[in-house]
């Protein structure tokens, strides 16, 4: 017993060392520093929430910018998600479903700086969806307008991040009991309603989980809201390269990565929380 | 048989001899985007190979603006910290990062070694953003900003930053910058205009620093004008995204490096009708550094690479010929190395006397840093 129990523990070992060499090492780092200003005239470093004050008043707007366009993404993403999802359940043409559900996951394969050099030029004033528009002749080139702004950095999130979600939601939609499903259209409920009132209601554990890791990745990313709009008010990544790479200053860009984290640990608090409701099995 | 077998043993075993011989590996580290990376490998490192044959050359490309030079003063502070020998034999840096670099002593002191350090003129080789560096670097290049435009958008561009103010409010969203967050010709538009708004522009890149200038009735009137003229212009992404947007034709005026509107005009990347102006009073431009650092176990070899790099021919047929950035020796050594056709290319638009005349430093460190902070507070 006792031979196997030190045995699984050298089995774990490597990847416990890993994750506390590379991650919990800086992390904890990251975090002290974020607290501590340096030296000045030879005076020791000392405490100070000098850090969080700079990063407030500077990046106070960027810190609402940033929840409300993860907000609306991870909204709009789970409302396609439902849609697309209850689509591949519910829907009666087989072609179409079997290719939306070939095409839905493409995404999923195309890094997110890939996925912003292409947003770049596909969604600028004189790109190429404006282009094809105005080709079209839907739209004369006086009307279009770029969406190079907050808006192009909501489209690449939800293009980007849709497939993944769709991915779990899918999969938990196919693996209902049909028979809930069925006992709906027996009593003439419409597709629609089956879909929210039947189907979501028994995803719905899932549904959260996949939009938890969306937000927490959408929050993470850099290369999307530099590339798409670096300007005023923009994402927390990008003031936290741009304290680094242009004041050297790690400490405001520690505060800003510890404001970041308490958003997401409190998104993840209240999935958590919601396990515990459920039966202490958070899913 | 037997005879060929021990032959082909003794070929290999000379060959694997003469490539443990061949294994002196020069490091050289740049900052700047992959066309810094590109010209060391491609051009400089095949150069120096014909003459060092038993050197090989590795390069390591640190990414693009101070971030890339950043990347090489952290990894040598530390290998300071940790007392160990450097594996960065040379390094390309940007102006902002060099000065911290020499007070902080992590540089060796080479140029007196260098033959071609007599053949720099510039100033910027013995003052970066207000520290003195004299004897620590060598510029690789110059490289300058300006506005390029479109003619066939607007035909009569505004030819300094006070017609620019009025011409941005006539023809609103026509002139694209992209803020200071993302690349350096939005950065030296906005030095450029507090030069020209505050006219302290001597006192900014020459120092001292007098804390009474930063937030003074002259550098807080500049950055008011920046808000309400920022209420007209576009925002693009990056100094690559100015470009892209030029050639979309969404926008008519914008800031850009000279250096990179020339190659992405001879890679056919961008419309060749586009020009460019230096405004009134003029805009920033900046050098690269090749320096070598303190704990460099190559010094030697460090400081002839160095040497060929700064090179006339090399300055001549890279620099001003392949790379399109101005020399960073003195022009007069070029002559007779250099096609007059790529000479005249690099001054077709801009004028030799419009560039010493307009062709600025960026401030000194802390008015660089307080310029940022201001624009961030009262402009953004």
């Amino acid at each position: 017993m006792n031979s196997s129990r030190f045995a699984g523990f050298l089995l774990v070992l490597p990847a416990l060392t890993v994750i506390g060499v590379m991650f919990i090492y800086p992390l904890s780092y990251s975090f002290v520093d974020a607290f501590i200003v340096p030296a000045k005239d030879g005076g020791a470093a000392q405490f100070s929430l000098q850090n969080f004050a700079t990063a407030l008043s500077l990046y106070g707007d960027d810190i609402l910018f940033t929840i409300v366009i993860v907000g609306i993404s991870a909204c709009l993403i789970a409302l396609g998600s439902i849609l697309i999802g209850g689509y591949l359940t519910l829907g009666e043409n087989r072609f179409f479903v079997r290719v939306l559900a070939a095409l839905y996951r493409w995404p999923l394969f195309i890094p997110f700086i890939v996925a912003a050099q292409c947003m770049r030029t596909f969604l600028a004033k004189n790109g190429l969806m404006n282009g094809v528009l105005v080709e079209a002749g839907i739209l004369t080139p006086l009307q279009t307008i770029g969406f190079l702004d907050w808006r192009g950095i909501i489209i690449t999130f939800v293009w980007k991040q849709l497939p993944f979600v769709t991915l779990l939601v899918a999969g938990a939609m196919a693996a209902l009991d049909r028979s809930t499903i069925d006992a709906g259209r027996d009593v003439g409920a419409g597709r629609l309603r089956i879909l929210f009132q039947i189907i979501v209601p028994q995803i719905m554990p899932t549904l959260i989980v996949a939009l938890v890791l969306s937000i927490v990745i959408m929050m993470s990313v850099l290369s999307v809201p530099v590339m798409i709009s670096g300007h005023s008010p923009t994402m927390i990544t990008v003031e936290m390269a741009f304290r680094v790479n242009s004041y050297n200053d790690y400490g405001t860009a520690n505060a800003l990565g510890v404001i970041s984290y308490c958003i997401t640990g409190a998104i993840a608090w209240v999935y958590l929380r919601r396990g515990v409701k459920q039966g202490g099995k958070p899913v | 048989m037997k005879l060929t077998t021990f032959s082909v043993a003794g070929v290999m075993a000379l060959a694997f001899v003469s490539s443990a011989q061949a294994e002196t590996v020069l490091t050289v580290a740049t900052a700047g985007s992959q066309n810094m990376a590109d010209y060391v490998t491609d051009f400089l490192a095949p150069k120096f190979h014909e003459t060092h044959p038993d050197v090989t050359i590795r390069v390591i490309g640190t990414g693009p603006g101070d971030a890339g030079s950043n990347a090489i003063v952290e990894r040598l502070e530390a290998q300071k910290g940790a007392n160990a020998a450097s594996d960065i034999d040379v390094a390309v840096v940007h102006q902002k990062a060099v000065g911290g670099m020499v007070s902080s002593d992590l540089l060796e002191k080479y140029t007196a070694k260098a033959d071609t350090a007599k053949l720099v003129s510039s100033d910027a080789a013995k003052n970066a953003l207000g520290v003195n560096v004299e004897g620590y670097v060598l510029p690789m290049f110059q490289s300058q900003t300006a506005f390029a435009y479109n003619p066939d958008l607007v035909a009569n561009p505004p030819k300094s930053y006070d017609e620019l103010v009025g011409w941005a409010k006539e023809n609103p969203k026509a002139f694209g910058y992209n803020g200071i967050r993302n690349g350096m010709s939005g950065v030296s538009f906005v030095a450029g205009w507090m030069y020209a708004f505050t006219g302290e522009e001597s006192q900014m890149v020459n120092g001292p620093f007098k804390e009474s200038l930063v937030g003074d009735a002259k550098w807080n009137g500049a950055m008011a004008g920046l808000k309400s003229f920022n209420e007209n212009v576009t925002f693009t992404p990056g100094n690559a995204g100015t470009l892209d947007m030029l050639n979309r034709g969404e926008i008519a005026v914008g800031p850009v490096w000279v250096d990179m509107f020339y190659s992405w005009q001879a890679d056919g990347r961008l419309n060749p009708n586009v020009k460019l102006l230096l405004p009134k009073p003029g805009m920033p431009g900046q050098p690269m550094y090749y320096v070598v650092p303190a704990k460099s176990e190559h010094q030697d070899l460090a400081v002839e690479f160095i040497e060929l790099a700064t090179s006339p021919e090399i300055q001549a047929k890279g620099i001003v010929e392949k790379f399109n950035w101005y020399p960073g020796i003195d022009a007069k050594y070029l002559e007779g190395h250099l096609d007059q056709a790529a000479w005249d290319k690099l001054f077709t638009d801009i004028k030799p006397e419009e560039l010493s005349e307009r062709a600025k430093a960026f401030p000194i460190a802390p008015y660089f840093n307080a310029m940022l902070t201001s624009y961030e507070k009262n402009v953004e």
